[in-house]
């Protein structure tokens, strides 16, 4: 079962095509990454399958409910950008989020949850004396505090400490041993690769990418090697069959060109330098993201 | 519906729990009343330096008894019982006409400017029998601002009470006899006879300016506060949530056109709030006053009525326009041309309330975003209006209610989450038309 469909869709706005006749299935129980460059469609995407915005053409089914009708109360929602009554106290603007989607024994339900955020002693506090990352979780309570099946969150991550990533990311996770679906945005690729089951691009409002993590990478191959060596990036320059050197520091990124033998590479730097480590690896995300959205932020560039 | 009143519920107690609401609700009337009691208390406040006046008069008739009548109010009127002075003693000073007209005008004039004289009159030959000769006929008052003048306004009386003595006095009539003759007689203002328990006819009462202009006063301002306690802030309020972010965090659990209405509705709630306190203070207060004339308190319920049509039609009008507003800059510039629906009869109340059944007051009252104050005026007036027309004017304002909510929920929905769209009366119309 698919707790979201969406079958060729296609949104414009004046003459801009935000989204272009995309299809996509969330199963239900999955953690679903939507990754893409600023302005892609991601937003606009994810306020489809909210009603929040209708599509020009094509289908969006949603817990089984077709087109605008998506039943809010079963839906979190986490805009990307947010905000609270600011003059409201913490635990009563919560249970006001709660109560307008039906949430069920609220009061119980948000006092657990801001136990677990690590906001219990901030109940009583008002909105605006929160820090940035206290309101974003806060936010993040708002949008599951009232159990919803289907949890949207657009970027849910960024500005976050570590520390508050991390109880975030158990957080969602635990959403979804629950039954929940999750589908969100991200920029950030490490958490998409760690996190979800399937990850979706989009990239100038078309679907480049759609499949679990293993799928997308065995599309491009062993053809990356993560290699550390004495004499550093310096020392990679102008190496046969590589076709693009990501300097990490410690670290060098090689993507080889296709058809290379990755034994005659490493012969290269040995000749050159000396090896600590030398890995073939798949593609990350993170260089997958880069190839395909490369081009556009060249051109940019340029002009 | 459900989270519509959710939603009302948190703006009405959001309101009514802050502190300006309680101020507001304090200070409102304490401006009012005090604006009026501060007219009251500098009417007082005269001037009551003397005033000099030069008089030339080339009839030779008046002069004389001009002085005689400004000694005679001068004794009467300048002090009051308790010896105090409580208005200037008009000071006549008789100047003999001079050849040259022009030149003693310019003369007196310069005094006038050296502050020497109030002003001067000057009175021409003809003025007991006036002819032909618009000049010859002339009485004129010269003074830095002739319009706005007390003195000027004291002067017409005892002059003309002096040439028509005069005229009389030719035509051989008894000189004693005159004053008996020229007594003059004020016109009492009264209401129409009602019929008693009886069935006979009741004493007719006296005619007041609280009944007149009180009452229709009183309640057209206090709708005018309802709709700046409930409606108009809907503006930066809709604004605010946009630029805050909190819009699309609630359009992930309800609909833009039940967003709208909780905020109209809590709106609403906080007018009616108002109007419910000012109401029964009201009522109270003239409970304790001995009021000359019959509360019209008939009209209680049609001030609800009206004042709940008017923050719904106008608070869903100004949700609107604010949904649209990117800034508080954009907010500011649109607050004015959409007030004007209000403003509008609030500068028509004086010509409505002296004519409330004249065709243009009629017609006025039709106007849907007029209708709510006009005919609410009218209907307040002594004189009321036909039974037919409030209710013809409720089922206008019904249908441009109904109008505007679907309108302005069509804004809302498209605007709430726009930006960089500016809320130019073409963008509106469109969104408006075509959602």
């Amino acid at each position: 079962m698919n707790t979201v469909e969406l079958r060729e869709v296609t949104k414009t706005f004046g003459k801009h095509v935000a989204v272009d006749s995309l299809s996509l299935d969330v199963p239900e129980g999955s953690v679903y990454g939507f990754i893409g460059p600023n302005g892609s469609g991601k937003t606009t995407t994810l306020r489809m399958i909210m009603s929040i915005f209708h599509p020009d053409h094509g289908d969006i089914r949603v817990l089984g409910t077709d087109g605008a009708g998506a039943d809010t109360d079963r839906i979190g929602y986490l805009p990307e950008e947010r905000g609270i009554y600011p003059k409201m106290k913490l635990r009563e603007a919560l249970i006001f989020y709660g109560d307008l989607k039906n949430g069920r024994d609220l009061p119980r339900e948000v006092d657990r949850w801001l136990e677990r955020l690590d906001l219990g002693a901030w109940g009583d506090k008002k909105i605006d004396a929160l820090s940035k990352g206290m309101s974003q979780r806060a936010q993040f309570i708002a949008a599951v505090v009232a159990r919803p099946e289907l949890i949207i969150l657009d970027e849910p991550f960024g500005g976050l400490d570590p520390v508050g990533l991390e109880t975030l990311k158990d957080a969602v996770l635990d959403l979804r041993r629950g039954g929940a679906t999750v589908i969100f945005s991200t920029h950030d690729m490490q958490v998409a690769e760690r996190m979800c089951d399937y990850i979706f691009m989009i990239h100038k409002g078309r679907k480049v990418l759609d499949g679990t993590l293993d799928a997308i990478q065995d599309r491009y191959g062993q053809d990356t090697v993560r290699v550390r060596t004495g004499g550093g990036a310096g020392a990679l320059a102008g190496l046969a069959g590589v076709e693009k050197i990501n300097d990490y520091g410690r670290l060098q990124e090689l993507r080889l060109a296709p058809g290379t033998d990755a034994q005659a590479v490493l012969a290269g730097i040995l000749a050159r330098t000396r090896v600590e480590s030398f890995e073939l690896a798949r593609p990350s995300l993170h260089d997958i993201f880069v190839r395909i959205a490369r081009p556009e932020t060249e051109e940019v560039g340029h002009a | 519906m459900r989270k519509t009143l959710k939603l009302a519920k948190r703006e009405y107690l959001a309101a009514v729990r802050s502190k300006g609401f309680i101020i507001a609700l304090v200070l409102a009337p304490i401006l009012m009343s005090g604006s009026i009691l501060a007219m009251a208390l500098l009417g007082d406040k005269v001037d009551t330096t003397d005033q000099r006046l030069a008089v030339v008069d080339r009839s030779g008739v008046v002069a004389e008894a001009l002085v005689a009548a400004a000694e005679e109010r001068n004794a009467q009127a300048v002090h009051d019982e308790a010896g105090k002075k409580v208005r200037p003693a008009y000071l006549i000073e008789v100047v003999p006409p001079a050849a040259d007209a022009a030149a003693q005008r310019l003369a007196l004039s310069d005094r006038v400017r050296a502050g020497e004289l109030r002003a001067f009159l000057e009175i021409g030959p003809e003025v007991l029998h006036p002819g032909e000769d618009a000049e010859a006929r002339a009485i004129r008052y010269h003074a830095r601002n002739a319009t706005m003048d007390d003195l000027r306004g004291w002067l017409g009386w005892p002059v003309n009470t002096t040439l028509r003595k005069a005229r009389l006095a030719e035509a051989g009539m008894d000189a004693a006899a005159l004053d008996a003759m020229l007594i003059y007689m004020g016109v009492e203002a009264m209401g129409l006879v009602e019929r008693d328990a009886a069935g006979g006819a009741a004493a007719a009462r006296r005619s007041s300016e609280g009944e007149a202009l009180g009452v229709p006063f009183a309640m057209v301002m206090l709708m005018f506060l309802m709709l700046m306690m409930g409606a108009i802030p809907q503006l930066n309020a809709v604004m605010e949530e946009k630029n805050q972010r909190i819009a699309e965090v609630l359009l992930g659990s309800v609909s833009p056109f039940q967003f709208m209405m909780g905020k109209v509705l809590g709106g609403l709630a906080v007018s009616l709030t108002g109007a419910i306190v000012y109401v029964a203070l009201g009522v109270v207060a003239l409970s304790y006053t001995a009021v000359a004339f019959p509360v019209p308190y008939h009209i209680l319920p049609w001030f609800f009525a009206w004042t709940l049509l008017a923050v719904v039609m106008t608070g869903s009008a100004m949700a609107a326009v604010g949904s649209a507003c990117n800034d508080p800059k954009e907010a500011q510039s649109l607050a004015m041309p959409a007030m004007m629906p209000v403003l509008i009869p609030m500068f028509l109340l004086v010509p409505v309330i002296k004519s409330p059944t004249s065709g243009l007051a009629t017609g006025l009252s039709f106007f849907p975003s007029f209708t709510p104050m006009l005919m609410l005026l009218r209907q307040s007036t002594p004189e009321g209006v036909p039974a037919w027309q409030p209710w013809a004017g409720l089922a206008i304002v019904l249908a441009a209610t109904v109008l505007t909510i679907r309108a302005g929920g069509r804004i809302f929905r498209v605007a709430i989450l726009m930006k960089g769209q500016p809320p130019t009366i073409k963008n509106l119309l469109r969104w408006a038309l075509r959602g």
